[in-house]
């Protein structure tokens, strides 16, 4: 009977142990959720000379647990002129691309565990970058769904203007990791780090084109996950709550998970692509201390996001796509010739 | 590392291409700047067409392969150029009046005229299904946007749309088609095509025939033949008239020569199974296209209708698929585009600017008041119904000649059947403008740059009637 | 091959899983008291005062439109970048060109006013 089980491992270790890895990392990605949660609202009372929350549990730390179990047995409110179907769908999509889209990140360099070789990743796909763009695109879907099936004119206007917003930073975030991928030759994440294996290749950031890159890619990620400064499709002030106000309960409270799992997936792919990846350079290079180092940068991306939020007010509508149009798409092109024109001379 | 090799590309017989779509964006940015005065854009668009006429012939020896054998120029691609570059000369020359008395002032105007006559181009020169899209495609866009071009005209609205919405529909049966005999045969190539037919190792015959119908109705459809021409009347007479005889002409010619170079050059040795179908197709054309045009009260789509019949000649020579056939349909176009461009410019004088005075009985008393320009109305249409000394008429005659070498002289006695029953609707024009007098007074807007170019019109027609020779050699 | 893909097929499932299953449970745990007023939509305590359903901005078309052509252009560049150190000079060459043309659409759409949103 063991004996069996054994050999049923031996025969399909490829599968298992995909299995555990993404389940591993499903899990997670659940798990840091609550944690940024509550890491932004102790970070912006900081910042605004206030506390926070600081009431359940050390430090506040059981704060965004009881939130969720609250929202959880909260009544889900479906108004009577919704489209019904596309109202349930929308948040689904929303959650669903945003963890999906984390499959293929890879968070250390390959390692040898039980004489199998393997990383921390639940998929290692040649075109990795592809996959996240592309996964992630289709969220722009749950907020026109959301927009769309409310009935409301004001979560029309929010699916909207996400909708607008998001295509036209989507060229920028592309021409961005182009740059990359014509440094890199290949649109795999784990060859995109190996690149950055040592000096003096070490650190994309610091190849002159792709330090534009890098700021570039940095604001369209800001842009492309809803995030403050370019948070116009939920602008409390003119939109009510924008694509997500006829929402309740856990339903509202998946739009948020689908956009902390985005920042999280987006501060990953600029650790990957531009801070070179698990790689401390100083440290040696055990898996464990790279995941602590990858675990890290992501982290400090992560606070960059929240520091942003509170710093700078948020951008008008008609500003935020002069300025996505007309600075960030023709700074992209050249920068990407530039990147070319380096690599071929 | 080892390096992928650049493919061998021959820019000198690319040179006409590379030229307009140079010339396509530079028209588009000096749209730009140019404000309200069109006449530089229209000097620009000029400058590259003659360019591009002149650097067809800087190829030495024909024929030249450049992609792969995807893109080949040789004598029948060349003479097309011509025909092209020169189709839209005129097409621009008679929108130099014409355009600012309808308010058409979109700069875009002319480069898309020239980015459609790369798509000619392109399409003339094509011997790969992929190139072939290639070609049709540019050309459809542009013409999409050139047919809706009066945007305040609810008629020239309708006409894109119908166009637009038809054409999309038949790239798609078009590309179905190439899908199939890809599927069928491994290659994209024509030649390729033809080499696995001959060897006998096609996939399957049935995917085959499948595909060939689905071309027949997709090039059908982009030369309006019956049953797809539909849409012609509507977007002929919608469309801005220089527009309308730019239609007719070339985009037509350059779907015909693609036609050609699949059926005539792919597929030709499974031609016993098509030729039936396309025969049909044929007299169906020329039979509805010429009784349509008796009916008609409306001068464009009179002409529209007579284009359609026109067609049904040309698929004559299609089915004939003998080199003779080629050069024929060569010949055909260069005489059509003469007597097209004549005729339209005839139309666009008699129109005011309230009015653009499209009906038939418009034309009556034209004789007696304008003796000349009746006259060369006069000539146009009897070469158009195929009357001897002009181009119309040696330009069946060899059409004929290329079917009979082949044996299809049944299809050639409908053919000239077909061409008495033309000559009623273009004599009645005729009759009208001599035998009538006019209801009203009507005001010619005598441009001096559209009667030069029915001046042209009438030089080529008739010096193609006569002296056929020399053009005709070009053309092999 | 397809082994690489088990790690995304399975985050794939869960994913539907975890999502599906948060809006069943919200739906089965929580309370249902309806009453007119809370079945409407919101308008800030208000009647609906306008539909909806009403024509928006011509600019968001426009913006859609722009982005299937530029992105469409972008996703010529992917195979380009990998394979860019093996086509050498002649790729650089040839995608100079392609970025000219890119450029020139982008300088037509901008003066013509397509980027305008005052």
């Amino acid at each position: 009977m063991i004996d069996g089980i054994f050999q049923f491992i031996d025969e399909n270790t490829y599968l298992l142990l995909g299995i555990i890895k993404a389940v591993v990392i499903a899990s997670a990605l659940l798990g840091v959720v609550p944690l940024l949660v509550w890491l932004e609202r102790r970070l912006m009372g900081r910042f605004q000379v206030r506390l926070g929350p600081n009431r359940v549990g050390p430090y506040g730390l059981g704060q965004p647990i009881s939130d969720s179990i609250k929202l959880l047995f909260k009544e889900s409110i479906i108004q009577n002129s919704a489209d019904k179907f596309l109202f349930h769908l929308a948040p689904v999509v929303v959650v669903f691309t945003a963890i999906v889209s984390f499959a293929v990140i890879p968070m250390t360099g390959p390692f040898e565990l039980f004489g199998e070789k393997m990383g921390l990743w639940a998929s290692n796909i040649n075109s990795g970058i592809l996959f996240v763009f592309a996964i992630s695109g289709m969220g722009i879907y749950g907020m026109v769904l959301a927009g769309l099936s409310s009935n409301n004119k004001y979560s029309l206007m929010g699916g909207l203007r996400s909708s607008a917003q998001m295509i036209s930073y989507e060229l920028t975030l592309g021409l961005a990791a182009l740059c990359v991928i014509v440094h890199t030759g290949s649109l795999n994440l784990v060859d995109m780090v190996e690149r950055q294996n040592s000096w003096p290749n070490a650190l994309n950031l610091l190849n002159p084109p792709l330090m534009i890159a890098f700021v570039l890619f940095f604001i369209a990620g800001i842009a492309e996950t809803n995030r403050a400064p370019f948070d116009l499709p939920e602008a409390e002030q003119e939109l009510v709550a924008g694509f997500h106000t006829e929402y309740t309960g856990m339903k509202f409270a998946m739009f948020f998970m689908g956009e902390y799992i985005n920042m999280v997936t987006m501060s990953a792919l600029i650790t990957l692509m531009f801070l070179g990846g698990w790689n401390t350079y100083i440290l040696p290079d055990w898996a464990i201390i790279g995941f602590v180092a990858f675990a890290f940068k992501v982290s400090f991306l992560l606070c960059v996001f929240i520091w942003l939020r509170s710093t700078f007010p948020r951008i008008r509508y008609d500003r935020l796509m002069t300025f996505g149009w007309k600075f960030l798409l023709p700074i992209a092109i050249v920068n990407l010739f530039l990147e070319a024109a380096i690599r071929v001379i | 590392m080892e390096h992928i090799p650049a493919p061998a590309i021959d820019f000198i017989s690319l040179a006409p291409a590379l030229i307009l779509s140079v010339f396509g964006m530079l028209v588009l940015l000096m749209d730009l700047f140019a404000g309200k005065n069109k006449n530089l854009l229209v000097f620009a668009s000029l400058v590259g067409l003659v360019l591009a006429g002149v650097s067809a012939f800087a190829p030495k020896a024909l024929p030249v392969v450049s992609f792969g054998g995807s893109y080949v120029v040789d004598h029948l691609s060349v003479f097309f150029t011509l025909i092209f570059v020169f189709s839209s000369a005129l097409t621009i020359l008679l929108s130099i009046e014409y355009n600012p008395r309808n308010g058409i002032r979109a700069g875009e105007y002319y480069a898309l005229i020239l980015f459609c006559t790369v798509g000619m181009i392109l399409l003339a020169s094509a011997t790969d299904l992929i190139m072939i899209f290639l070609g049709i495609e540019v050309v459809s866009i542009c013409l999409y946007v050139l047919a809706g071009i009066k945007r305040g005209d609810v008629k020239s609205n309708e006409a894109a749309l119908k166009y637009f919405l038809l054409g999309a529909f038949a790239t798609g049966f078009l590309v179905y088609g190439m899908t199939l005999l890809y599927g069928a045969t491994g290659t994209t190539k024509l030649a390729g095509i033809a080499e696995v037919i001959h060897s006998g190792q096609t996939n399957s015959d049935t995917l085959l025939l499948l595909g060939t119908v689905l071309l027949i109705i997709g090039f059908g459809f982009k030369v309006a033949s019956v049953p797809f021409h539909m849409w012609a009347p509507d977007v002929y007479e919608g469309a801005p008239s220089p527009v309308t005889a730019f239609m007719a002409v070339g985009p037509k010619a350059a779907a015909l020569v693609a036609f050609y170079r699949v059926f005539a050059t792919a597929i030709p040795e499974i031609g016993t199974t098509w030729d039936t179908l396309l025969m049909v197709v044929a007299v169906a054309t020329m039979v509805i296209g010429n009784f349509g045009a008796i009916v008609q009260t409306n001068i464009k789509r009179l002409l529209a209708y007579s284009s359609i019949s026109h067609v049904g000649y040309l698929l004559i020579a299609i089915i004939a698929r003998n080199s003779l056939g080629g050069s024929a349909i060569a010949y055909y176009m260069m005489a059509y585009a003469f007597m097209i461009f004549g005729t339209f410019g005839i139309v666009i004088l008699l129109g005011e600017k309230n009015s653009e005075n499209l009906e038939i009985k418009n034309y009556a008393g034209l004789g007696v008041k304008q003796p000349a320009i009746a006259l060369c109305m006069t000539v146009f249409m009897l070469s158009l119904g195929g009357m001897p000394p002009f181009a119309g008429f040696i330009a069946k005659f060899y059409i004929f000649g290329a079917a009979i070498k082949e044996g299809y002289v049944v299809l050639v006695v409908i053919a000239v059947l077909n061409s008495v029953v033309s000559l009623y609707y273009y004599l009645k024009i005729v009759v009208l403008m001599y035998m009538k007098d006019s209801e009203r007074e009507l005001e010619l807007s005598m441009g001096p740059i559209t009667l030069a170019v029915v001046a042209i019109a009438v030089f080529g027609t008739i010096e193609m009637g006569l002296f056929p020779d020399p053009i005709l050699q070009l053309t092999q | 091959m397809l082994e690489q893909y088990i790690g995304a097929t399975v985050m794939f499932i869960m994913a539907i899983g975890i999502a599906c299953g948060m809006v069943f449970m919200t739906s089965v745990l929580g309370p249902k008291r309806h009453f007119a007023e809370k079945m409407e939509p919101f308008e800030c305590g208000e009647k609906q005062i306008v539909s909806p359903h009403q024509r928006f901005s011509v600019k968001f078309y426009l913006v859609a439109v722009l982005f299937v052509l530029f992105d469409i252009e972008a996703v010529f560049f992917f195979p380009w970048a990998i394979l860019f150190k093996k086509l050498g000079m002649f790729g650089f060459v040839e995608m100079l060109f392609f970025i000219i043309i890119l450029g020139v659409g982008l300088c037509y759409v901008w003066i013509k006013g397509g980027l305008d949103w005052e």
